[in-house]
């Protein structure tokens, strides 16, 4: 995880934004395809405008509904309103730790274990990137491409690692075929609309695969 | 404001209503719903879109890397990533070794 924030901390120093934007992106969206979207859109110069970008981002990062959904009842609070404290802490590093852990942990403790968790990796991820931002400067031609180079390649291997289930192998490869409407549309609206379309698909032959 | 400040403020309170939204529903909707699994599909697409682009048509610092070079690098990402079953870093350095390789040779 540390990695990948390193390197988010220097694509927003090539984008040309702040050490603070990197900091409160972190903090604030907690959720990296999220914030690559954004520092994409603002390296190209926000094509589409910011409404745009923000879809975008919001699309790639839908799975924060599901994750929460299948965490709250791990979770085991007793009233759904002090779970509030843990909700900026649901993203995909804390939630596949608390899915796994949490079940051997006694009910009462779970919530304090999650806040625990989700606290450092906060930590983790604005040191993380703010280490990135300012050693990006300070980095040769090669090894400044290789740490821009970090979060694409990361997540590619995490969707290839998915590839083995049916329904992920469904929604990669729809998504990756939709890529190509980015050939015929403006490139503000290409992202998003490959993962409407993409997704989209994918679901539905899900739905008929399952149906069978 | 500033686009990138605007576009900060907007993401953050829209995915901080995503998790609201999630804990809320849980309870009424299981994580098998087909609007719970649309949206895991649709946030699976766009990611696999967004890798798309970014490693064949990226801007920046990262366009100047020649484009055989990223697809190497991806390719024996995913070639250690498999043989090693899984595990991301091996297959992570594996994958930016190749592709500065093969940078430094074309």
């Amino acid at each position: 995880m540390a990695a990948t924030f390193l390197a988010f901390g220097a694509a927003v120093q090539e984008a040309g934004l702040s050490p603070g934007w990197a900091l409160l992106a972190c903090w604030g969206i907690y959720g990296m395809p999220g914030q690559l979207v954004l520092v994409q859109a603002a390296t190209i110069g926000w094509p589409g405008g910011v409404g745009a970008a923000v879809m975008g981002a919001v699309a790639v990062n839908a799975r924060f509904l599901p994750m929460a959904v299948s965490l709250t009842p791990v979770l085991a609070a007793r009233e759904r309103s002090r779970l509030l404290p843990a909700v900026p802490f649901i993203a995909v590093t804390p939630w596949a730790a608390a899915m796994r852990a949490l079940p051997a942990v006694d009910r009462p403790a779970r919530l304090t274990w999650f806040l625990g968790f989700g606290l450092t990796s906060w930590v983790v991820a604005g040191s993380a990137s703010l280490t990135g931002f300012h050693v990006a400067g300070l980095l040769g031609t090669e090894a400044r491409a290789a740490l821009l180079f970090v979060n694409p390649l990361y997540y590619a291997l995490l969707l290839a690692a998915d590839l083995d289930r049916p329904a992920p192998r469904r929604a990669v490869l729809c998504g990756a075929a939709a890529t190509s409407l980015a050939l015929v549309l403006p490139a503000s609206m290409a992202l998003l609309a490959a993962g409407i379309a993409g997704g989209t698909a994918a679901f539905l032959l899900g739905r008929r695969h399952g149906a069978r | 404001m500033a686009p990138a400040d605007l576009a900060l403020a907007l993401t953050a309170l829209a995915c901080l209503g995503l998790r609201l939204a999630g804990v809320w529903l849980a309870g009424g909707l299981t994580a098998e719903h087909p609007a719970i699994a649309w949206a895991t599909a649709v946030a699976q697409a766009t990611l696999a879109a967004f890798v798309t682009l970014a490693i064949v048509a990226p801007g920046g610092a990262l366009a100047e890397v020649p484009l055989a070079a990223r697809l190497a690098g991806l390719g024996a990402g995913i070639a250690a990533c498999l043989a090693m079953r899984k595990r991301m870093l091996p297959a992570l350095l594996a994958g930016l070794a190749v592709m500065l390789a093969i940078r430094a040779l074309i």
